[in-house]
């Protein structure tokens, strides 16, 4: 096994969630297709990575995750209230 | 051979079911497929022996990360979460893109098919990682500490915001 083939692995996990993500019509499984892609770019450092430092990356990594992801869902949920829609084509005006 | 066997299985049935869940309509069953993306995920990582990165795997992203999905789905009313629609243009379009990406990925990592990656189990012991984390990388850990501070702020003021409003 060479590192183009583990990196192919993580090449169709992004591709796919890329994909799950221009396709999907809410904005929650937009955001999980997003945190999918961030997974996929994780197991890349994870495989590429020499070892220890791969791993340290990959672990800070992890905390800008949950970040995006807390800040993400808030983001959402405010925004759902406001317009009472989760599909982003129904909302079309970004005032404060 | 078992090692290799295993990320490729494992590999497989992330990519799987992360393809089954542009196609299921239900949201909650498209967050366990997620669910079951991210627990293979771990198993990838526990077979390129990254043993920590795997345990926090399922700890932070099928724990945590997948809890808060969870919340957020029961949490805003059925009617505002929108049936997914039949294969449109704007569906072929995304995935054609998709696959665009996939094929510009692969060839632009051409160059490595000839390096061989090392493929023996090893134990990564947590001293290690901690001493690198503490060491060398101890000031982008600690900004990370103020990325998450900044991230809990914006997110109670955000929500706090929508409450007062409503």
């Amino acid at each position: 096994m060479t590192q183009f083939h583990l990196l192919a692995i993580s090449f169709a996990l992004f591709a796919s969630a890329a994909a799950g993500f221009l396709t999907c019509n809410s904005l929650v499984r937009m955001l999980m297709f997003l945190e999918l892609m961030l997974n996929a770019a994780n197991v890349a450092i994870v495989a590429l990575g020499q070892g220890a430092v791969g791993h340290a990356y990959a672990v800070m990594l992890f905390a800008v995750a949950a970040a995006e992801a807390g800040v993400g869902l808030a983001l959402i949920l405010s925004l759902a209230s406001v317009f009472r829609t989760l599909e982003p084509g129904n909302i079309k005006e970004l005032k404060g | 051979m078992i090692l290799n066997a295993a990320i490729y299985g494992f590999g497989g049935l992330a990519v799987l079911a992360t393809l089954l869940m542009i196609f299921q309509r239900d949201s909650v069953k498209a967050a366990l497929l997620m669910l079951l993306a991210l627990l293979s995920t771990a198993a990838l990582y526990l077979a390129l022996s990254a043993q920590l990165v795997a345990i926090l795997q399922v700890i932070l992203y099928a724990g945590a990360i997948m809890t808060l999905f969870i919340v957020a789905l029961t949490v805003t009313p059925a009617a505002w979460r929108d049936r997914q629609p039949a294969a449109s243009v704007k569906g072929l379009l995304g995935l054609a893109a998709a696959a665009v990406l996939f094929a510009e990925l692969l060839k632009a990592a051409a160059p490595l098919r000839a390096v061989a990656a090392s493929r023996e189990f090893a134990e990564t012991g947590s001293l290690e990682l901690a001493r690198l984390l503490f060491g060398p990388y101890v000031f982008q850990f600690e900004l990370l500490s103020l990325v998450i501070l900044a991230a809990i702020v914006a997110a109670v003021a955000l929500t706090s915001r929508r409450r007062t409003a409503v």
